[in-house]
């Protein structure tokens, strides 16, 4: 499959790959894709804090990595798949650490979002976030991505590695097991 | 529509979460102090360098490898080999015809040995006689 992309992506992946330009360039990607990528980790991670560290880490891995990006995917899917291997690694460390089963891990993450420090909106933003902790990790990131970021499937798929068809059907589970969270939660 | 869709359509997509003040605004600055002066990128090994080059050179000649092979086959499949045809060596063509061959089969085995063994496994005199007299009508055969 042959990606377009778009020419603001390209003349900043040609300043990317001239050393000369290279630092200013990148300070440009950061201010473009800090907020996207800082609300793609702070949805799986809950807490600020993590999300800033990770959201630090990912910058850094692409600023030691950008010579091997070729710019033949979109700059973004590169910088998402970097900010989604980091967060899930660092949701698996936290699993290790702490010593909980993936089970214990989501009502984990659904109580850290009612002890989260920086949380805004009603009741009803709050338990909807709590309704897609309790999904499984894959349609958790599904969900994010899909209603989020309104993502298109075919990006997804590309960050993912899985089939459109596939994604399609986990964010209707999603969307169905959030359906019957606000059911038996009323 | 469902009930879910009604949630999800009157939930604002960023609400729930929020930042400390100013926190995207500050962010890109100390990045970029936090940025090592020059990216560096982990070095290939040398052999996977050139591993990386060499490989689609190589994957062109397996390709091409196994195409003729298969043409080989096929070719084979399709006609019998000219080379396995007998007119193709003139030198067995003529043993055959000067009798040279049969006598270099026959002259190495010894008909007593052959015998003996029939002896020593229940073979009667009869039989012998029968596998003679079989020997003879073939030789008569031949050389008609």
């Amino acid at each position: 499959m042959t990606v377009e992309i778009p020419k603001e992506d390209k003349d900043l992946i040609a300043r990317l790959q001239d050393s000369s330009t290279c630092r200013d360039a990148f300070a440009e990607v950061i201010r473009r894709y800090s907020e996207p990528l800082y609300w793609q980790i702070r949805r799986l991670v809950v807490y600020h804090e993590d999300a800033n560290d990770l959201l630090q880490n990912t910058f850094l891995k692409a600023w030691m990595y950008i010579e091997n990006f070729r710019g033949e995917a979109k700059l973004s899917t590169w910088l998402y798949k970097i900010a989604l291997n980091e967060s899930l690694s660092f949701l698996e460390k936290e699993r290790k650490r702490q010593n909980l089963s993936i089970d214990e891990q989501e009502n984990a993450l659904v109580n850290n979002i009612q002890s989260d420090e920086y949380i805004d909106g009603d009741d009803l933003a709050l338990k909807l976030r709590q309704a897609i902790a309790t999904l499984p990790e894959k349609q958790r990131i599904v969900f994010n991505m899909k209603y989020y970021d309104e993502m298109k499937y075919e990006q997804m798929s590309e960050i993912l590695g899985t089939s459109v068809g596939a994604l399609k059907a986990s964010y209707h589970l999603a969307v169905k097991k959030i359906e019957q969270f606000f059911e038996n939660n009323d | 529509m469902s009930t879910d869709k009604n949630i999800l359509d009157k939930v604002n997509r960023r609400e729930g979460m929020t930042v400390p003040d100013g926190y995207f605004d500050d962010f890109a600055s100390k990045m970029m102090a936090a940025l090592p002066e020059k990216p560096k990128a982990p070095e290939l090994a040398p052999r996977q360098r050139i591993w990386l080059r060499v490989r689609p050179y190589a994957y062109m000649a397996a390709m091409f490898a196994g195409i003729f092979c298969m043409m080989k086959m096929f070719d084979m499949m399709r006609s019998p080999s000219a080379d396995l045809n007998i007119d193709n060596y003139p030198a067995v063509t003529a043993a055959i015809d000067n009798g040279e061959l049969d006598n270099d089969i026959f002259n190495g085995v010894d008909e007593n040995e052959i015998m003996e063994s029939w002896y020593e496994n229940g073979y009667s005199t009869e039989d012998i006689y029968t596998y003679e007299d079989s020997i003879d009508m073939m030789n008569d055969t031949i050389d008609q």
